[in-house]
């Protein structure tokens, strides 16, 4: 065994800070004569900075909503089976565009999955060596000609979310609605902006990840939106308030 | 058990819908987080969180207070998260289940930079190329701060398990962002 074996476990205990003295001592020693070590511990570090750095996003609304139903009928019935997506929508009587959608929304995780791992083609400051993925690498023109296929998805659900949601806007009171629309602008705005950015850096893949984000989160808050028309239709003013709680908090 | 925990509990098993919302917004974006990096597609993950947070609720009766309540649901989120991964694979992989296959990585050679920055895009794509079992291990170290015994918990496996998946988590991922194709003598 090498001398650089004998340490690779101490190693991880070494950058997670849990040696004890005599072995953080050896490790030490062992790192002032070796280069390679030192990198390996040096990446860990980062590694792990990077690791405990990442976001944990708040889930959406709807995950509360639906759940909150979910209990509420646990109540009355004897461990009913439990709601997926497509069931929270079939006592409504928006199933059948919401279908719809969600086969859109269904091509575009394809798409966009097939987008992400594309290879970093950007030449934007991200410092970590090249993916060692098998993909081959992407052209700026099968970037950009990939990304609008994720777009024109998108779009397509979008628009399909979008005439439910005006469908049953009626439903919802003014100020509810007002405010929806209000954070609609501003997700319109976030993505004219990575459009822009786009077009003067077509392969930056800072504002592909945005302007993907932004319509992600379109979508999400078009759902919300349907989730909170459909708890109204159904008069269960304490589902609506669950969501809209989460919409403010959102 | 945090006697604030213990006061949350008491009101969700006397049926108060309210103190779980709260129970619910105090952990839901860890697990969703947890969710998220365990299942392949946001909508997934939404699901899995869903359905967390349904067990805990059936399950609370159950909870005795030996562990923190954040262990407690991490464990059912993580058998939940892992359940679901383990089918979708249609495998029955146990929590052991290894990178033997691939080694565990060597040292980077002396001449090659430390990383400067590991971008979290990067990072999150390296995450998602592990085994469930290592990927659990490093998600609960080395994203959310467990130490060894509380993983061993978690997972329901040895602190020498944890400590393994999590080495040989954090070779591969070094491995996948760049570094040389390892090799160590001695190694099958």
């Amino acid at each position: 065994m090498s001398a650089c074996e004998q340490y690779t476990d101490a190693i991880d205990e070494y950058v997670d800070g849990t040696l004890d003295p005599e072995g953080r001592r050896a490790v030490e020693a062992h790192l002032a004569d070796c280069a390679t070590c030192r990198t390996l511990v040096q990446d860990l570090e980062q590694l792990r900075r990077t690791a405990r750095a990442l976001d944990a996003p708040a889930p959406p609304p709807r995950v509360w909503a639906a759940l909150a139903n979910q209990i509420e009928a646990d109540r009355g019935a004897a461990r009913p089976p439990r709601i997926r997506r497509a069931d929270r929508m079939r006592s409504s009587w928006l199933i059948g565009l919401a279908a719809a959608a969600a086969v859109a929304l269904v091509v575009i995780t394809a798409s966009v999955v097939r987008l992400m791992e594309r290879p970093h083609t950007t030449t934007e400051a991200v410092t970590t060596p090249a993916s060692t993925g098998t993909t081959a690498a992407a052209t700026p023109e099968s970037v950009a000609g990939e990304l609008q296929q994720a777009e024109a998805h998108y779009e397509k659900a979008i628009d399909g979310l979008q005439q439910i949601a005006k469908a049953g806007q009626g439903s919802l009171d003014p100020k509810v609605a007002a405010a929806l629309q209000q954070n609609l602008t501003v997700i319109d705005q976030a993505i004219a902006e990575s459009r822009a950015a786009l077009k003067t850096q077509p392969t930056s893949e800072p504002a592909r990840a945005s302007l993907l984000d932004a319509f992600r989160t379109k979508v999400g808050l078009l759902e919300d939106t349907i989730a909170l028309i459909n708890e109204m239709r159904k008069g269960n003013s304490a589902g609506a308030a669950r969501i809209v709680h989460g919409l403010k908090e959102s | 058990m945090r006697s604030a925990d213990a006061e949350l509990i008491a009101r969700c098993r006397h049926g108060d819908l309210s103190a779980f919302e709260e129970l619910y917004r105090q952990h839901a974006s860890r697990l969703h987080a947890l969710a998220c990096r365990m299942a392949p597609t946001r909508a997934d993950a939404e699901d899995l969180l869903q359905e967390i947070f349904l067990l805990a609720h059936r399950k609370l009766g159950t909870f005795k207070g030996e562990s923190a309540l954040s262990t407690w649901l991490y464990r059912l989120g993580m058998n939940v998260c892992l359940d679901f991964v383990r089918s979708r694979q249609g495998r029955s992989g146990r929590l052991t289940d290894s990178l033997d296959d691939e080694e565990p990585g060597a040292p980077a050679m002396p001449q090659t930079p430390p990383l400067d920055a590991v971008s979290r895009i990067d990072l999150e794509r390296a995450i998602a190329e592990l085994p469930p079992g290592s990927r659990a291990a490093f998600l609960l170290h080395d994203v959310e701060g467990f130490e060894h015994h509380e993983i061993a918990a978690i997972l329901g496996v040895s602190a020498g398990t944890s400590k393994s998946q999590v080495h040989k988590a954090r070779r591969k991922i070094r491995s996948l962002l760049g570094r040389p194709a390892p090799r160590v003598s001695g190694r099958p």
